[in-house]
């Protein structure tokens, strides 16, 4: 009976398998041609088996060499979160509230993920970045981006 | 001779006041994140590619190797004084630096570094500017087939040098080719993964996905195991060498810049393996051998010249055949490519001024380096006190800032969000992101050579076998990888990257 004796490499032999079955079901409409013409879906096509190859002997090894042990980080979920959905937010309110307040907010949000946060000192960080990249992308570097948006009373520009 | 009316050519580009400037703020940037641990120079320059757009390639170019060299600078400072490396490459420097520092020679040691890594910097630049044009002129007769050996090469090897485990590394590179064939393929206009999503008709944007994976997901990996960092420096003095001091030096930066000038050619090379490697060996040579660990100035001179004259080096595949052999080079291919220069062997002919001119920029921002780096040295440490939650928001807004004005679209900072997801995920199960990045970027020129050496040979493989050129390439990378999957070489790695 195989028993699996590192885990972490088995999930990642059989991530790279699926990674690669995914690239050829979403290029099944590729042409795939032959090797003297080949069409666009050929080099794809052929990575991708090369892929899962290489995915199923990580599998393989995983079942053969035991894994060294290693005190395992604990996962901090929340600074996960954070960190990533602060892209996200970003993208998704630039356009409505301008560079500034989505800067301010984005800062506010995304220092709350580390241990030793305060919030005084986040609320003057995310002022402070809000300024200067107001003042370094919409003045010095021209982006096409208002520093307030429409959704902002008053200030917002609606143009 | 030639070479001098280059350098000549080179100088009066790299000595205009505007690329002067430039210069001096790559150097400076990199120098700052060079001492801040958790931000690397491959974040940083992707990070700050975007404001490069609107500059001439000649300065854009300039400022983005200022910082990956200025990077080699800094993290060599705070690695003596504090003993916390803040670049790989200088992990090594702590061991002896910190010991050296302890004992009251902070400034030998600071100057031992400063000195070793000029001169390394100025032989590996004459070194660059002697063998890139011979290299490129062979490069220049390369046919399609001859190309995609020399890739896989570059790829095969880039992944024997690395840390870590080969099948993985495998792994990434094939996945990172993958990534690289989304968009619309260019021999028949055919859309390839593009979900009918307008942005992703031009491919992934290569500035978004290594933000991705390098600069949002370090930091998530830097959150698990956050800590205060409590700095206590004392005023460093003494920054002038006695006569034995370089006495005892001179050897080991000789040692170290010739093994850091051939490791950083290599593709997979560059400042870290450089250093490791020095270290190790002057540990098995220097006639003061007992002394290492203890504060041995033979232990920061050598690894210090060996990662600058590495990370000089590493230009060389870069500028010569358009092959990346890091993820720096690879940012590097991609900024010229933004730029509307092709990288390979055409770069030379094309555009001497940039070619030269980023040559001479490279030794006049190594004096500027050893010129700033020894005064503000103070001002550096301060640095260190700026807490990790106040850098990382920052951090985290210049990159959403820096997707969005790629194409000034949001589309983009999806992109990194969506990348520094997989990125961690990948680092999770330990496969590292570096050859990744550097398949992403090779991706689309591999596979252009290999349907244009398949056209040739009206689809007969043997051409890769019967061109000597090519054939000698790819045997050269299997006896690479024979190399490296051969116990007592194997084991020998290991040693290395664990010392």
């Amino acid at each position: 009976m195989l028993k699996i004796r590192n885990g972490r490499d088995f999930v990642g032999g059989v991530t790279m398998i699926f990674a690669g079955l995914l690239f050829i079901w979403f290029g099944r409409n590729l042409e795939v041609g032959n090797s003297f013409q080949m069409g666009p879906g050929y080099f794809p096509t052929a990575l991708s088996l090369v892929l899962m190859a290489i995915g199923a002997l990580i599998i393989l090894q995983s079942l053969v060499v035991e894994a060294e042990r290693v005190e395992p980080q604990r996962p901090n979920w929340k600074a996960y979160f954070l960190v990533i959905l602060a892209p996200i937010g970003f993208g998704v309110l630039l356009s409505g509230l301008g560079l500034a307040p989505t800067m301010f907010f984005l800062i506010v949000g995304v220092a709350t993920a580390s241990r030793y946060a305060n919030w005084r000192h986040s609320i003057l960080l995310g002022l402070f970045l809000a300024v200067c990249s107001v003042l370094l992308f919409t003045r010095l570097l021209s982006l096409p981006i208002s520093a307030f948006g429409p959704w902002v009373p008053f200030l917002g520009d609606l143009s | 001779m030639d070479i001098f009316s280059n350098l000549w050519l080179g100088a009066s580009t790299a000595f205009l006041p505007m690329n002067l400037l430039y210069g001096f703020v790559g150097c400076l940037l990199g120098t700052a994140i060079g001492v801040l641990p958790g931000l690397g120079p491959t974040a940083t320059i992707a990070m700050l590619l975007p404001i490069t757009f609107g500059l001439p390639p000649e300065s854009a170019l300039i400022m983005l190797a200022g910082i990956f060299y200025g990077a080699q600078y800094g993290g060599s400072t705070t690695a003596i004084l504090i003993n916390l490396p803040g670049e790989s490459s200088s992990v090594v420097t702590a061991i002896d630096g910190y010991q050296m520092a302890r004992n009251g020679r902070a400034g030998a040691a600071l100057a031992t570094a400063a000195l070793g890594s000029f001169f390394a910097g100025t032989v590996a630049t004459i070194l660059l500017a002697m063998a890139a044009p011979p290299l490129a002129a062979v490069a220049l007769n390369f046919g399609p087939a001859e190309y995609f050996s020399l890739m896989v090469l570059g790829l095969v090897a880039s992944v024997a040098l690395a840390s870590g485990s080969l099948l993985k590394a495998m792994a990434m590179i094939v996945f990172g080719l993958m990534l690289g064939t989304v968009g619309t393929d260019v021999e028949s206009g055919t859309p390839r993964y593009v979900f009918d999503i307008p942005e992703l008709y031009d491919g992934l944007n290569f500035v978004a996905v290594s933000m991705g994976i390098f600069g949002i997901c370090e930091i998530l990996r830097n959150l698990e195991s956050e800590q205060e960092r409590s700095v206590g420096v004392k005023r460093v003095t003494g920054l002038m060498l006695t006569m034995s001091d370089f006495k005892r030096i001179i050897a080991p930066v000789l040692r170290g810049t010739a093994l850091g000038s051939f490791l950083g050619v290599l593709p997979g090379g560059g400042a870290m393996l450089a250093s490791f490697a020095s270290y190790a060996m002057e540990k098995r040579i220097s006639p003061n051998r007992a002394e290492f660990g203890k504060g041995a100035i033979e232990g920061v001179a050598a690894p210090e010249s060996a990662n600058n004259a590495g990370a000089q080096t590493s230009f060389i595949p870069m500028l010569t055949l358009g092959i990346p052999g890091n993820p720096v080079m690879a940012l590097m291919v991609g900024a010229m490519i933004l730029q509307g220069i092709t990288p390979g062997p055409n770069v030379i002919s094309d555009e001497p001024a940039l070619f030269w001119g980023m040559i001479v920029s490279m030794w006049s921002g190594n004096l500027m380096l050893v010129i700033l780096n020894l005064p503000l040295i103070g001002l550096w440490v301060r640095m260190l006190t700026v807490p990790y939650h106040l850098l990382f928001p920052a951090i985290i807004g210049f990159c959403c800032i820096g997707a969005y004005s790629i194409n000034n679209s949001v589309f983009d900072v999806f992109v990194m969000a969506g990348f520094s997801v997989i990125g961690f995920a990948l680092s999770k199960m330990r496969f590292e992101p570096a050859p990744l990045l550097l398949g992403f970027i090779l991706g689309p020129m591999l596979e252009e050579n290999l349907r244009r050496a398949m056209l040739i040979s009206q689809g007969d493989p043997s051409i890769f076998l019967r061109s000597p050129l090519s054939l000698s390439l790819l045997i050269f990378a299997v006896v690479v990888l024979a190399l490296v999957l051969s116990p007592s070489i194997s084991r020998k790695r290991e040693e290395a990257f664990t010392e």
